[in-house]
């Protein structure tokens, strides 16, 4: 039996060989499908890991908690498309801060809060610059550093802001716009600080710090119309070891805050490291498009060469059977032919797959992630193409019957 | 004595092969008695279209719709599962078609070596098994030629070789000298006769009654029935046909019916 599977497989590569060019358009097919899918996971991939490098380099020690209940699965496009910015009304409270900060061993909390609306000063913001109101913890948690000035402290009055640096170069012309005046939501405030470049606009925050003007989170609220709309609180715990006990018990104090609603999430690790970008979801949504359009394409290019071909050796299949094939040996002949077919396509679409992701990546701040699980999806999505598609023309092989097929000329 | 304890290999009881339905219908086969003991050399013979083919195709396992009893080595082939039949296709029957049928994407030593694919011999073995009965045919040097680049006669020859690759026991040949000149036909019935010595049964269609002096039975057939039959006393034979018809070709069915049931 094994050397019967190892014949088909010599036997399949031959007569793929005797005919190139027709395999290796139908190979395109689920070339491309198999092209999208990798690089989707390469990119995705990359951006998870450049988020979960952070949190690592952060310490490990942070936990993230955002309203809603998110799904943990590791790669849920669908779930995810609806951008992280704006959530219709958050169910994180003050209330639930206040629980955070009194739990034991945390060592510094920061409640995220985006809010919408105009910066002006010299010229306007550009569309994509955020406004986040925050507490003076978030340089501690996030590793923010500055440039120029301070960051926002507890002292400082409430009209005083901190400006990335782009968006310094946007508003003023210049990074160093200490002191100078900015107009948010047609409020005044001054800069008292320029943060460092971070060059991230992929992090756990979902804020592009570069292109972001931080204002205190008390002040946020009052612009906000006094609601506050936090988009996710960050903590970080004394040290790692406790962080497992923080999170038990930040579960219960918001369950409580929140009569046994579990509309929150406590997350951490790779948890946090889900990539969020927008534009990351548009191009992976028509990425998936593409994919599966052409993975079906691919598959019924597959049936169809198939079918010829079983057509064309019927005489073939006549002489297999007079001289000793069984029904299953030659619809194991015919359906490896196919795998072959679907895993070559495979093979071809996951090298083009990363050479599309490794180019993407030139215009992005991340790499593709490389790893084996993206190589067994390649595979194992082409062997499902090439079973599924192959099966029909193999059981059609499989039954001719063998007098009528030795009285066809080829 | 012992003879009798060992079933025949092949016993056919009244067997009928009809093609077609209703006003279309025609019996290629038209109640066939036939036993055939290990190790004989049965020749048939027959004009064209008597049902030669189909006879040899229904022994061989390749056409299960027939009306009557076969029976392969005391076993009726309806109790016998499609996968066992394959398998005694590929270990103990040994083809030869009547128009050859070489895999044209093949070549000649793949060709050879196709029945022991089903066999679960590894490739290296197979291609070395299959290039020692060629160099039997005098084929040695034509091993990568493919079919198309072959003459009749040795894609005949590659045909044969094929079809004993297998050491089958039972062998179905089907005019395996058709193309050959007298010299060549001499050397492949030899080989046949060979096969026969060593105890194989062998079951051959030939137009040329020269060739049956190789044979230990001769058969003759006409109109899907069995006419005569060396084995089954050739008195009876000479009997009959002085009474009804003294010309063999001629021999009318009545005849032969009778006799097959007296047999
Ligand atoms: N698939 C089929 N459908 C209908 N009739 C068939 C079919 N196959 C064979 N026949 C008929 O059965 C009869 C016997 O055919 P067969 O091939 O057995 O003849 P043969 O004795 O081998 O002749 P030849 O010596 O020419 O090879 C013929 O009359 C033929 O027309
Ligand atoms: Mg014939």
């Amino acid at each position: 039996m094994r050397f019967l599977l190892i014949n088909h497989v010599q036997n399949a590569h031959q007569s793929l060989k005797n005919s190139r060019i027709r395999s290796a358009l139908t190979m395109l097919g689920i070339a491309i499908g198999v092209a999208s899918v990798t690089t989707i996971l390469a990119l995705s991939g990359g951006a998870s890991k450049i988020v979960s490098d952070q949190v690592n380099s952060l310490g490990g020690n942070i936990a993230v908690i955002r309203p809603g209940v998110t799904d943990q699965s590791m790669i849920n496009i669908n779930s995810q498309i609806q951008p992280n910015h704006n959530y219709a009304t958050s169910t994180l409270t003050e209330n639930d801060i206040l629980s955070i900060k009194d739990t034991p061993h945390i060592q510094a909390v920061a409640p995220i809060m985006v809010l919408s609306g105009s910066i002006k000063a010299d010229s306007m913001a550009p569309i994509g610059s955020s406004i986040v109101a925050s507490t003076p913890q978030l340089a501690d948690i996030s590793d923010l550093k500055l440039s120029q000035g301070q960051f926002l402290d507890d002292s400082v009055n409430q009209n005083t802001a901190v400006i990335g640096t782009q968006l310094s170069i946007n508003v003023f012309g210049t990074e160093l716009s200490l002191g100078k005046t900015i107009t948010i939501r047609g409020q005044s405030f001054v800069i008292i600080g320029v943060l460092k470049t971070t060059n991230n606009p992929i992090n756990y925050n979902s804020i592009d710090f570069d292109n972001a003007v931080i204002i205190n989170f008390a002040y946020g609220k009052t612009l906000n119309q006094k609601v506050t709309q936090i988009q996710q609180i960050n903590i970080k715990a004394d040290s790692i070891t406790n962080l497992s006990q923080i999170i038990i018990d930040i579960n219960k104090s918001l369950l409580k805050n929140h009569a046994g609603e579990k509309d929150f999430s406590v997350l951490t690790g790779d948890q946090i490291a889900q990539p969020t970008s927008q534009l990351f979801y548009a191009i992976a949504g028509a990425m998936t498009t593409i994919a599966a359009v052409s993975l079906v394409v691919g598959g019924i290019g597959i049936m169809n060469i198939m079918l010829v071909t079983v057509a064309e050796r019927t005489r073939e299949i006549g002489i297999r059977k007079a001289l000793g094939a069984s029904n299953s040996d030659i619809m194991s002949q015919f359906l490896i032919e196919s795998l072959s077919l679907s895993i070559g396509g495979g093979v071809i679409g996951y090298i083009i797959g990363y050479l599309l992701a490794f180019g993407t990546s030139t215009f992005l701040t991340f790499d593709p992630i490389i790893n084996w699980q993206i190589a067994v999806v390649a595979i194992i999505i082409s062997a499902v193409m090439g079973t599924l598609f192959g099966l029909y023309p193999a059981i059609r092989a499989a039954r001719k019957d063998p007098i009528e097929s030795l009285h066809q000329y080829d | 004595m012992s003879e009798t304890k060992i079933p025949p290999v092949i016993r056919l009881k009244d067997l009928k092969k009809r093609f077609g339905i209703g006003d279309a219908e025609n019996f290629a086969l038209n109640g066939i008695d036939l036993t055939i003991k290990k190790g004989e050399f049965v020749a048939i013979m027959g004009p064209s279209g008597c049902g030669k083919t189909t006879l040899l195709n229904i022994l061989g396992l390749l056409d299960q719709s027939i009306d009557g009893d076969y029976e392969l080595d005391g076993q009726p082939v309806v109790s016998i599962s499609k996968r066992r039949q394959a398998r005694i296709r590929s270990r103990q029957i040994g083809f030869i078609f009547q128009n050859f049928n070489l895999v044209s994407r093949l070549n000649v030593i793949e060709n050879v070596a196709l029945p022991l694919i089903y066999k679960g011999i590894t490739r290296t073995k197979r291609l070395i098994i299959a290039s020692d009965i060629l160099r039997n045919f005098h084929l040695n040097e034509r091993e990568y030629y493919m079919p198309h680049q072959l003459s009749g006669g040795q894609i005949q020859r590659v045909a044969i070789a094929r079809a004993l690759v297998n050491e089958p026991s039972i062998i179905l040949a089907d005019e395996p000298t058709g193309n050959l000149d007298s010299r060549s036909s001499h050397v492949i019935m030899e080989e046949l006769s060979d096969l026969h010595k060593r105890g194989n049964t062998i079951i051959m269609v030939t137009h040329n009654p020269r060739l049956t002096t190789y044979a230990s039975r001769v058969i003759t057939m006409t109109d899907g029935k069995i006419e005569t039959d060396t084995k089954t006393t050739i008195l009876k034979r000479k009997t009959s046909k002085a009474k009804h018809s003294p010309n063999p070709r001629h021999h009318n069915k009545r005849a032969s019916k009778s006799r097959g049931n007296k047999k």
